[in-house]
């Protein structure tokens, strides 16, 4: 394992374990949310750079494009939540469980 | 919601589950599982509705997460083999992940958690497009993985899936839950067979498709969200909340409607299989759905619920829906047990 195959795939588990475990805000899970699409975002430019496969280039471009997409879709869900619940925590989110 | 927006959004769904049914590359496949999240989000939001957004954040939260772990598998597989294909996966601990990850898309047993929650806070036309058109993509990427699975994993999976959406629904009295949990069950049941007879699995999550869409039409035509509002049904709709006790014992499994079929299918295939065990353990699960698919029966045909007589009598309105595709998916998800060797022949390649 290369330090940059180790660094990038700690920044995922990180952001991934982050998600899952540190359950506070809702703003604090999409921001492990974007790390994980950031740590993406370096792992397929590299991948792109070190095999020099110019095919591939646009491939970050698209990652990162799509990431956007999602990132505000979960700011627009946390404008929404604070509407509707008055805060962002996540252990407010529990009319639906029964 | 404004009709223009409404078609953007409907057609983005489609071009997503097309995109991926196409895709053999990896990324492409990612893209339109991501443009399928989007697209469904506005629709299940558009009601600024406590409940709603809550269930949208619960699914955004979770699609996205098994995306990203999806695409991170795949970059590992390439990072280490230089390969994007979907069909040529090789590496053991990439193909896990992917799995772990579709079931956490899909709602399989132990990552289910979400399903019932969010179910719960839809309307149910919204509800029908997240248990049938939601599954679809998912389960193009898992039939196509699926020669290189770990068949142990599959199995424990399954398994699990169907005995948990039995024991999860015994409890509920909402009829969206009810229909999660089933749906967890009918894909725990896809699910294990997967590996050994890809042909089943289309044929169940078809089969499935008819069942729950008839389900949810029928509730939707009822306007009927929990159980004792079927009490009463039978007085507004009488030919359809009979058939709807059929639907349901359909959904349960029972032998001469559509339903069997799938079942009985895959227990002889697991036979063929040389995995008796596995095969009456399934068996034994589908009892626990029965049950509270028998329970829905028992008070929506079987019981006169103690209402005044002004409330048994209501004049009954035309009703203003198109009952064709409702009538269509009756038919299907009550008859077909006939059709058996027919569709199995245009599903088997």
């Amino acid at each position: 394992m290369t330090p940059v195959h180790f660094s990038f795939t700690s920044t995922f588990i990180l952001g991934l374990m982050g998600l899952a475990f540190h359950r506070t805000h809702l703003l604090s899970a999409l921001l492990c949310l974007e790390g994980m699409m950031l740590s993406l975002f370096i792992a397929l430019s590299l991948w792109t750079l070190q095999l020099e496969a110019t095919a591939y280039s646009a491939a970050p471009m698209l990652l990162l494009a799509f990431s956007a997409c999602e990132a505000s879709v979960g700011l627009a869900l946390l404008v929404a939540t604070a509407r509707t619940h008055g805060t962002d925590h996540l252990q407010s989110l529990n009319l639906l469980q029964c | 919601m404004n009709p223009y927006v409404l078609t953007i959004f409907l057609l983005s769904l489609g071009l997503g589950t097309t995109l991926t049914f196409a895709s053999s590359h990896w990324l492409l496949a990612w893209m339109g599982l991501e443009i399928n999240t989007l697209a469904i989000i506005p629709l299940m939001a558009q009601q600024h509705h406590p409940r709603a957004v809550e269930a949208t954040t619960k699914y955004f939260l979770t699609q996205a997460t098994a995306a990203a772990v999806i695409l991170f598998a795949t970059t590992l597989n390439a990072w280490s083999t230089g390969e994007w294909a979907i069909h040529q996966m090789s590496s053991p601990a990439t193909i896990t992940i992917i799995m772990l990850a579709l079931s956490l898309k899909l709602g399989l047993a132990p990552t289910h958690f979400w399903l019932p929650e969010v179910l719960q806070g839809l309307n149910l036309t919204t509800g029908l497009i997240l248990s049938t058109w939601q599954k679809l993509a998912p389960f193009a990427l898992l039939l196509q993985i699926s020669p290189a699975l770990n068949s142990h994993l599959l199995i424990t999976i399954g398994l699990l899936s169907t005995f948990v959406g039995g024991w999860g629904g015994l409890n509920q009295t909402q009829l969206r839950k009810i229909l999660a949990y089933s749906s967890i069950a009918h894909l725990g049941w896809m699910v294990m067979i997967v590996k050994f007879a890809p042909s089943l699995t289309l044929l169940s999550l078809l089969i499935y498709i008819l069942m729950t869409t008839t389900a949810f039409l029928t509730f939707k035509t009822l306007s009927s969200t929990t159980m004792n509002i079927l009490a009463t049904s039978w007085t507004k709709t009488p030919v359809i909340t009979a058939l709807a006790a059929l639907a349901l014992l359909s959904l349960g499994g029972l032998p001469p409607l559509t339903g069997f079929m799938p079942k009985w299918l895959i227990l002889q295939e697991l036979v063929k299989q040389q995995l008796p065990l596995l095969a009456t353990l399934a068996a034994l699960s589908a009892l626990l759905s029965l049950y509270f698919y028998l329970r829905l029966c028992y008070a929506m045909a079987l019981t006169s619920s103690p209402n005044t007589l002004t409330a048994l009598l209501p004049w009954r309105l035309t009703q203003n829906t198109n009952p064709l595709l409702l009538s269509a998916t009756s038919m299907f998800s009550l008859m077909l047990l006939p059709l058996t060797p027919t569709i199995m022949t245009l599903l088997t390649y």
